[in-house]
């Protein structure tokens, strides 16, 4: 028998007390680790981004009104020899759904020529690069909608356009891009777009918005300042954002989801705090005669001491393994982003949020163990044998 | 191991109460000669289970000495009284105090985790333990399984399994019906005449008392008389002063 043998046996002495407070661990830990998870995923998409340096030159007044395909040489005229700036990339909002959806995809019509250049985060080879400048019908597609439609290398597919001039147009996919930060969308080369609308009658080059790749994080800083005072007081004012920024007006459209996140994981740590420092103080006060007799038969006040935070800790790593495990599971078999939500598709189990789960847990087990354990700790043995005996 | 003599001198307890002093013992002096089984009686509130504790080191007197063998108490940090205790002195309670979820051979194994010692030496001792009290064959039975007169045999033998000296034992007898209570005694003067264990108990029952060899009266915080047990004749060298 060894003294965990002993905590583990504690635990077994009421046991509706320690199932229903290993649940109220169980539920908040749940809900804590999805929440972080969530956090962490929309953080590293973030610093993706920020690795990336580019810039998200806009239309001023909203994404919707697009800026004229010139742009595109101003901008690239501001840095001639190509100091600061390595491409530029414009690009247009299509809209696509596949046949028979609702889901609107992220599919935006890029630039052919800068498309790699400025989106290296799409991780294409040289082979893949050369099909992308070859096939005007190429498209490059993120495995969350790849995944959710089924879609392969070399397969053909169709989206239908939710924007006038509604075009149905068809695609075939070069390139799975497995990045996070790339995960959700479409994009396909521009040409194709602007021929197809041609085709229809349409002669509309504009585009949404310009992705400018910097060199350096200065020359982002610099650009950004440079480009919006280009086009300042003309009829297509600029607003350049870096991606980050840009990213959380789509992200705050919604709320300001990482804080909320984070506040209601603060929520559940304290809340469950409590629980666990309220079942602890019953526990070691419903024991007091008998800890005080495990001191009467040699066992230090130190050592009495940390057998109730071990109890308390014990209890909440075990709270905290049925919270996170078979909420990482679930999440893993059914990915919430199959359901294409924008900030709920970077919801996967990370492990960073599941050890950082696991340890806030044993944080908290041992700060709600800790006012009941040095109660143990000062327990006067006498007294406690005069009145309890 | 060999059993201890006891010795207080000028023995004083006082505890406090809003500031308010509340004199328990006063000026006691006594000598518990090693291998020996005293009795001590009195009225609630005369400072028998204070002197147990203080025996004990659990608490510690306002004034005077306490030498239990070679350990001058008074002296002795409260982690040097804890660690003394656990290897000298073995408590038994009125309410035995099983931990009710471990098998009465687990309880018995508590006070062994203090100790460095191999597994198989602690199942030994274990096993010892329970063969002196009689319930080998219970060592897997839980606390709720057990009677109270079995419950407290548990309880000796938690108090035994370190070989300590001397045995406390507050009213050891308090919580059972007579025929239980006679297990219990003839239990403790076994422990005394065949292991030579230095016993000390604490009762208010006269036929408890009868078992020990000598019993001693407090009243008030002082010892008011001692009696030989013309039955239980003392161990040579054990005397009483007062």
């Amino acid at each position: 028998m060894t003294l965990s043998y002993v905590l583990m046996q504690n635990l077994r002495r009421n046991p509706l007390r320690s199932v229903l407070t290993t649940v109220a661990f169980a539920l908040p830990m749940a809900v804590f680790v999805a929440a972080i998870s969530l956090v962490v995923g929309l953080i590293q998409i973030g610093q993706s981004a920020a690795k990336e340096l580019r810039l998200a030159v806009h239309h001023k007044t909203t994404i919707t009104n697009s800026l004229p395909e010139g742009t595109r040489r101003k901008i690239e005229g501001l840095d001639p020899q190509g100091r600061r700036l390595r491409a530029v990339c414009g690009m247009r909002w299509f809209g696509g759904r596949v046949p028979n959806t609702q889901n609107t995809l992220t599919s935006l019509a890029s630039d052919v020529d800068t498309f790699c250049e400025v989106h290296q985060d799409a991780g294409l080879t040289p082979d893949e690069e050369q099909a992308w400048l070859r096939e005007r019908t190429a498209c490059v597609v993120g495995r969350i909608p790849a995944e959710k439609h089924g879609w392969k290398v070399g397969d053909r597919v169709t989206l239908e356009s939710t924007v006038p001039p509604y075009l149905s147009l068809e695609f075939r996919v070069i390139k799975i891009m497995t990045e996070a930060s790339r995960a959700n969308y479409f994009y396909f080369r521009r040409d194709y777009l602007v021929e197809s609308m041609n085709q229809v009658g349409i002669e509309d080059s504009r585009c949404n918005i310009f992705w400018v790749k910097c060199r350096t994080p200065e020359d982002l800083r610099t650009l950004q300042r440079d480009i919006d005072a280009e086009f300042a007081n003309t009829p297509d004012e600029t607003k350049s954002e870096d991606e980050n920024a840009f990213g959380a007006n789509f992200v705050q459209a919604l709320g300001d989801i990482p804080s909320l996140m984070q506040a209601m994981a603060v929520v559940v740590v304290i809340v469950v705090a409590l629980v666990a420092a309220n079942t602890m103080m019953m526990s070691v006060r419903e024991r007091a005669r008998e800890l005080a007799v495990f001191k009467a038969i040699g066992f230090h006040s130190r050592r009495i001491f940390a057998i109730v935070i071990g109890e308390s800790m014990m209890l909440a790593l075990i709270g905290a393994l049925l919270g996170v495990v078979p909420t990482a599971a679930l999440l893993t078999m059914f990915p919430v982003r199959r359901l294409g939500f924008v900030p709920l598709a970077s919801l996967e189990v990370s492990p960073i949020a599941v050890v950082g789960s696991i340890g806030i847990a044993l944080l908290v087990g041992l700060l709600a163990g800790f006012w009941p354990a040095y109660q143990a700790l000062r327990l006067r043995t006498v007294d406690a044998l005069r009145y309890l005996a | 191991m060999s059993a201890a003599d006891i010795e207080l001198s000028n023995v004083h307890k006082s505890y406090y109460k809003d500031r308010l002093e509340i004199p328990v013992l006063h000026g006691l002096n006594l000598k518990i000669g090693p291998g020996d089984f005293v009795a001590m009686m009195g009225p609630s509130g005369s400072g028998k289970s204070t002197l147990l504790h203080l025996i004990g080191g659990l608490d510690s007197p306002s004034d005077g000495s306490i030498r239990v063998g070679d350990a001058l108490l008074e002296r002795m940090t409260e982690r040097a009284l804890t660690a003394w205790r656990s290897r000298h002195v073995g408590f038994i309670f009125q309410m035995y105090h099983l931990v009710p979820v471990l098998t009465a051979a687990q309880n018995v194994e508590l006070p062994l985790l203090l100790f460095r010692m191999p597994a198989s030496e602690r199942r030994r001792r274990v096993e010892t333990a329970l063969s002196v009290v009689g319930l080998a064959d219970r060592a897997d039975h839980r606390p709720n399984q057990l009677s109270g007169g079995q419950e407290q045999r548990v309880a000796i033998a938690r108090a035994i399994v370190t070989d300590p000296e001397v045995i406390l034992a507050d009213e050891p007898t308090g919580d059972l019906d007579a025929r239980m209570s006679e297990e219990i005694l003839n239990l403790l003067n076994l422990l005394n005449s065949e292991f030579g264990k230095t016993i000390l108990m604490v009762t208010h029952d006269p036929r408890a008392a009868s078992h020990a060899r000598r019993i001693i009266h407090l009243d008030k915080g002082v010892l008011e008389r001692t009696e030989e047990n013309p039955v239980r004749q003392p161990m040579a060298g054990a005397r009483a002063a007062s």
